[in-house]
């Protein structure tokens, strides 16, 4: 793949609008709380597209591009059973608490609503994530750079952690916040174009539905046998473990993601954002999705119309995760080239961002200023707030070696990220729903389903992974494994944070008005007219939701 | 509001000027001179327009 000169005037009028949002947010970022938390002043439409793009890293665009290609329509199940439901259920019920607590971040809720050692749990094992994945981003943009334009590892390291340092560093989250509206727009805008060519090249999706086996261009039909479809996995396994532990774990509990909707202007924008957001993300698909089922068809004999193929690995098998790149060199001309690649390249920066601007937070708030330095001054901590955004990205370079280093260390920081993240939503569904539950029932849960989650895994083995332990129960897929190890994780969790919040001590009613929702007034916002109320709105979107399920049956 | 104006304002001249190479270069160059780069560059030059109307 060669660049022409329009290409690499594309790449660099995108480096250079980044820098100077950063540069014009500057002016306006002069307390902590602008530069770590946008001064809770950001409008609704802001949030919402801002809240979808923090998730519309590179593991999205490549990775479900490369589902598609290798799972077929199943992928819409990440969208359309793994995201909306959830999504929706933050902003009706869990965002009043967020919001109204007036807490500064997900670990914070945790210590107002329980106690510090289930906060310094949280706060430590997020900030870990958080560096981790903010460097494997970084790591998979320069290699990706590296393989398709042959440009030099090191440099695009430096360059682009360069970029992403200087406007975190001059506006803070608001400068990222903006910086991620403008990435969606260029994804949305940069990879439409590539769908309508080669949706034109494969002759439509009728053709491709004739043309695929049936197991690939349907979501449900043949999920009642798990050795039946592509996927490896049972509806039961994929609607508990995906649609619910794993789904509400990620969008509910994440602070990356619920981070958006806590700098909304106000609770009832603040509500709204998952909701509004959980539209773009419902057609999020037709971007993401189709791209890899018509690169399947495409490469399929009996499409056999044009000349484009998913290349191969070292080993002859198809290279899925090369599947987007290779759709945009094939139909891409000069120009429309330097879109697509300045897509990709934002996808991972706002990714990236995303990582840092969290991690500043929740280490500043729930680390710094929570166990070393309490009652400094805000200039203190604005100045804090900068200095650890710088060794955020310092970090995330150091992790992008490492990651460089060895072949697997992706695989099993995701995997160490899984086990600590399943049983989540446990802790915060219970703190949140039943009053009685305690401090030490909230931390030895979230120790239980952390361990239970490492022993399921040790005793089950899905293409040659887990069964560290002993390999008694084969499974036929990975994703299969990691809804069983998920789905483990959250039931030992939300056993044990019962079993020991009835043995222990629970606050008493009045710390835990607005944390609670039998303890705290139910607001129904302030939007007159019903359609622009969360309840309805979710409402509305469940239901297109559930039609897009039957469409694709 | 004054973020949206702002925000809205910046992401229109963006891709007025992304959309201004697409049409310049398949105007003047035989490399850019395909379909999909003239009607993509119309199609952002008419995004960023709207975005850049909305900040006024």
């Amino acid at each position: 793949m060669n660049l022409h000169f329009a290409d690499y005037l594309v790449i660099f009028i995108y480096f250079v609008f980044v820098v100077a949002v950063g540069v014009i947010i500057k002016k306006k970022i002069t307390s902590s709380n602008d530069f770590l938390n946008s001064n809770k002043s950001i409008p609704l439409w802001i949030t919402s597209l801002a809240f979808i793009s923090a998730n519309l890293g590179a593991q999205e665009v490549l990775g479900m591009v490369a589902s598609g290609a290798k799972y077929g329509i199943m992928t819409v199940h990440f969208y359309w059973v793994g995201a909306i439901f959830a999504m929706v259920f933050l902003g009706v019920f869990m965002m009043p608490f967020y919001y109204g607590s007036k807490a500064r971040s997900v670990p914070e809720y945790l210590f107002l609503r329980f106690d510090e050692k289930t906060r310094a749990l949280n706060a430590l094992t997020f900030a870990a994530m958080t560096i981790f994945s903010s460097g494997i981003s970084l790591y998979a943009l320069a290699k990706l750079l590296e393989v398709i334009l042959h440009w030099n590892f090191d440099l695009c390291i430096w360059i682009a952690a360069g970029i992403v340092m200087a406007y975190t560093l001059l506006g803070g989250l608001t400068s990222a916040v903006y910086n991620e509206v403008l990435q969606f727009f260029l994804i949305v805008l940069g990879l439409s174009p590539l769908v309508i060519v080669a949706l034109q090249d494969a002759g439509g999706w009728d053709t491709i539905r004739t043309n695929l086996e049936p197991q690939l261009t349907h979501a449900w039909k043949y999920m009642g046998d798990a050795d039946a479809n592509p996927m490896g996995i049972h509806f039961m396994s994929l609607i508990f473990g995906l649609g619910f532990v794993m789904s509400f774990g990620y969008w509910c509990t994440d602070f990356l993601v619920v981070q958006r909707a806590m700098i909304a202007k106000n609770m009832s924008a603040a509500q709204r954002t998952p909701i509004i957001a959980a539209i773009p993300k419902m057609f999020m698909p037709l971007i993401v999705v189709l791209p890899g089922v018509i690169a399947i068809a495409l490469t399929k004999s009996a499409l056999d119309s044009g000349d484009y193929r998913i290349p191969t690995d070292a080993a002859g098998g198809y290279d899925y995760t090369m599947t987007l790149p290779s759709l945009i060199a094939h139909y891409y001309p000069s120009g429309l080239l330097g879109v697509g690649i300045t897509a990709l390249i934002a996808s991972f920066m706002s990714g990236m961002a995303g990582n840092v601007t969290a991690f500043n937070a929740v280490f500043t708030y729930d680390i710094y200023q929570a166990y070393f330095f309490k009652n400094k001054s805000d200039k203190h901590y604005l100045n804090v707030g900068k200095l650890v955004t710088l060794f955020g990205i310092l970090f995330s370079i150091g992790t992008a070696y490492i990651a460089a280093s060895f072949n697997n260390i992706n695989d099993f920081l995701q995997l160490v990220f899984s086990f600590v993240n399943g049983p989540l939503f446990a802790t915060f569904l219970l703190g949140m729903f039943w009053k009685r539950t305690t401090g030490h029932g909230a931390f030895w849960g979230l120790v239980a389903g952390t361990l239970a989650a490492a022993i399921t895994h040790g005793l089950t083995i899905a293409e040659g992974k887990g069964g560290w332990i002993s390999p008694m129960y084969p499974i036929s897929s990975g994703m299969g494994q990691a809804f069983i190890v998920a789905s483990f994780s959250w039931i030992a969790n939300f056993f044990t944070t019962i079993a020991v919040s009835l043995v222990t001590k629970p606050k008493p009613d009045e710390e835990l008005r607005g944390l609670v929702y039998s303890l705290t007034e139910k607001v129904y916002g302030t939007e007159k007219r019903w359609y622009l109320k969360p309840a309805p709105l979710g409402i509305i979107l469940l239901i297109i939701t559930i039609l897009l399920n039957i469409i694709f049956f | 509001s004054e973020k949206l104006n702002q925000l809205s304002f910046i992401i229109g001249v963006f891709f007025i000027l992304v959309a201004l190479v697409l049409l310049i270069g398949y105007a003047t160059t035989t490399t850019l001179k395909h379909g999909i780069n003239l009607y993509t560059g119309l199609a952002m030059m008419v995004f960023g327009l709207v975005m850049v109307k909305l900040k006024a």
